[in-house]
């Protein structure tokens, strides 16, 4: 498969594995505790696949892509939100928040927002202390962006040149508050100005616009560069978590950016008419992927809870 | 062979030596670099290993913290510095939050082997935010080890311990001990976290003390015995782990206690102590047991207040005598 068909493929399987998690959570088995990433797939996708298997990543907590972009199987990730034993936490898990995977570098995603960044920042030290080219990519929402963690982890990345990718995806709003009045610029990329960090801005339904920012930020950070950070201007098309009623959106507005600014949609387009792919190829690969999605799902859904004794494990080396 | 050695001496023995054992063990925080820390506990480490292994960082407290964690989560052993123990508030989401609980929260994929070194304590005039002794804020942070050491020899040990194990470690010095000296075992010396110490043995009342605390219970001791009351000094070395086995088996014996930290009564060390001994050994109590602590409110900054909030041996004989 070419590298864009491939693109295509991971962002399908972002969208149908999500599409089978919220079928989980109207069937009651799994909690509505889960923020879908539909719309935002193409970042996610198009960043996760300029990395190795070494890198580190810290993600955020919209949709899984950066989870299933990052390798990590499928259903693993189904009994992480099912809390039983095919999780990677073992069933003590029930979500997002708890996913990790050390083999893969997904070093987890902090509970309390902004509490990736300094973690980022010593995981990007410890890369650089140990002598690797290893980088961290680190996703975050517009609006952790206004924690105090991020100016601390900002200005230690560049005074010390440490291999981490600062990367925001910019919806607009912070769980359920437009930016306008959470952000007092929300151009976020222009907070790295004032830490000489490099940015740029990119189209977050674009795929390959972000995977091109990505990597000439890796390419920057593995060869000693130091940090960069990318503002990718996206859209969330659905609510802050599932049940949210959205009262502070504009219904038609919704439709529009659905109807219009759909990545994966924009990307199938930009295949079929650049030649790259035919109709038939595209709707092969979704065939193949909701196979693939219900197969994992099967298998998660097959997986015992954990025994009681589990609450008590970890919790000491 | 031991050598009598003060607190200081002995931390800066412990840094070198796991230094030099482990280079995965590396040291960051403010001032820690040429200056050589403010308490002077990394004096002469650059020098020796080297601005990668020891360096500043900028004031930036949550950023220090939760880089240790990032370092130790990727195979590190990192030791970062924040001063004054006052400060771990400033970076109570990295400690409570991320050091305590990263492990954990991701099915145990994780260890997270850091030390994060405090000075805590009244020294003289240094206000209400540069003098806690915050050790009893972090009993309900499970996953995290916290240590206080009272002599030189105890700080030695435990320090390399805190630095070898797997776990997160909050390390607190008394600032007021670290010019007090004591027997220090030469060559290798460790000892385990979580083991209390009977610092003297007595069968009449037993005094379960923290820190600075144990040195004026030891006093305490000693005038008591000129009373004929024989005071056994229990010492847990931190209050997590907490070896309640030896303060218990001291309880049974003596069937009287007391309970000596510099925090303030309210929500300090003895509190959770005390309510552990009712639970577990109210059938060999055979008077209350008493605390003994500052009175709740801020460390005042006058040197001269701050003596009379500082609880002394006074205040512990006084309170011997009153459960005898």
């Amino acid at each position: 498969m070419s590298d864009s068909l491939a693109l295509y493929e991971m962002m399908v399987r972002c969208n149908v594995w999500e599409q089978k998690l919220l079928w989980m959570i109207d069937e009651g088995l799994v909690s509505g505790f889960f923020h879908a990433g539909r719309g935002q797939e193409a970042i996610p996708v198009g960043a996760c696949s300029v990395l190795r298997e070494d890198d580190y990543l810290l993600y955020a907590h919209r949709g899984i892509g950066y989870l299933i972009a990052k390798g990590l199987g499928m259903e693993k990730l189904f009994g992480d939100f099912l809390a039983n034993s095919a999780g990677t936490t073992g069933g003590l898990g029930a979500g997002i928040v708890h996913i990790a995977w050390p083999e893969l570098g997904i070093l987890g995603q902090s509970g309390t927002l902004g509490g990736s960044f300094p973690i980022a920042t010593g995981a990007g030290l410890s890369a650089q202390y140990r002598g690797t080219d290893q980088v961290v990519l680190t996703f975050f929402g517009d609006g952790t962006s206004a924690r105090g963690t991020l100016h601390e982890s900002l200005n230690a990345s560049k005074l010390w040149n440490l291999p981490v990718i600062w990367l925001c995806e910019n919806n607009g709003v912070g769980a359920t508050v437009a930016n306008e009045r959470m952000l007092a610029n929300q151009d976020v990329a222009d907070l790295a100005l004032g830490y000489k960090i490099p940015a740029v801005t990119v189209d977050g339904q674009d795929v390959e616009a972000v995977q091109s920012a990505v990597q000439t930020a890796v390419d920057r950070a593995r060869n000693g560069g130091g940090p960069t950070f990318i503002e990718a201007k996206t859209h969330r098309f659905r609510g802050h978590y599932e049940g949210d009623p959205q009262l502070w959106r504009d219904r038609d507005e919704l439709r529009r950016l659905r109807k219009e600014k759909d990545p994966i949609v924009l990307f199938a387009d930009r295949l079929v008419a650049d030649g790259r792919a035919s109709a038939d190829q595209l709707a092969s690969i979704t065939t193949s992927v909701r196979a693939e999605v219900d197969a994992a799902a099967e298998l998660a859904l097959a997986a015992p809870p954990p025994a009681d004794d589990r609450i008590y494990q970890g919790v000491y080396a | 062979m031991t050598r009598e050695i003060s607190m200081g001496q002995a931390i800066h023995e412990a840094l070198f030596e796991e230094m030099e054992r482990d280079d995965t063990v590396f040291f960051f925080g403010e001032d820690v670099g040429e200056a050589g820390g403010v308490f002077g506990e990394t004096q002469g480490m650059q020098q020796k290993f080297g601005a990668k292994r020891v360096f500043d960082t900028p004031i930036a407290e949550s950023m220090i913290v939760g880089a240790a964690v990032g370092a130790a989560i990727t195979g590190l052993r990192p030791i970062v510095e924040l001063q004054f123990a006052d400060f771990v508030s400033v970076a109570m989401d990295e400690i409570y939050n991320k050091a305590a609980k990263w492990r954990y929260m991701h099915g145990g994929l994780f260890t997270v082997p850091l030390v994060i070194f405090a000075a805590e304590g009244a020294a003289g005039g240094a206000g209400p935010e540069h003098s806690q002794c915050p050790e009893a804020l972090f009993y309900s942070a499970f996953g995290l080890q916290v240590v206080t050491p009272s002599t030189p020899a105890d700080a030695k040990g435990l320090l390399k311990s805190a630095i070898r194990s797997d776990n997160p470690v909050l390390f607190l010095e008394h600032k007021a001990l670290a010019n007090t000296s004591g027997e220090v075992p030469s060559g290798e010396h460790l000892v385990p976290l979580g083991v209390a110490d009977v610092k003297r043995s007595g069968s009449d009342v037993t005094i379960v003390a923290w820190s600075n605390m144990v040195l004026r219970a030891l006093e305490a001791a000693s005038e008591l015995a000129a009373d004929g009351i024989s005071v056994e000094v229990v010492d847990p070395r931190g209050i997590n782990p907490l070896d309640m086995d030896t303060i218990l088996a001291s309880v049974r014996k003596t069937g009287r206690v007391v309970l000596a930290h510099e925090a303030a009564v309210t929500g300090g060390p003895a509190s959770e102590v005390l309510a552990r001994i009712t639970e577990q050994a109210w059938d060999w109590l055979q008077s209350p047991v008493k605390r003994v602590g500052a009175p709740d409110i801020p460390m005042p900054q006058s040197i001269a207040l701050e003596q009379r909030v500082v609880p002394g041996t006074s205040d512990i004989v006084a309170a011997v005598k009153e459960i005898i």
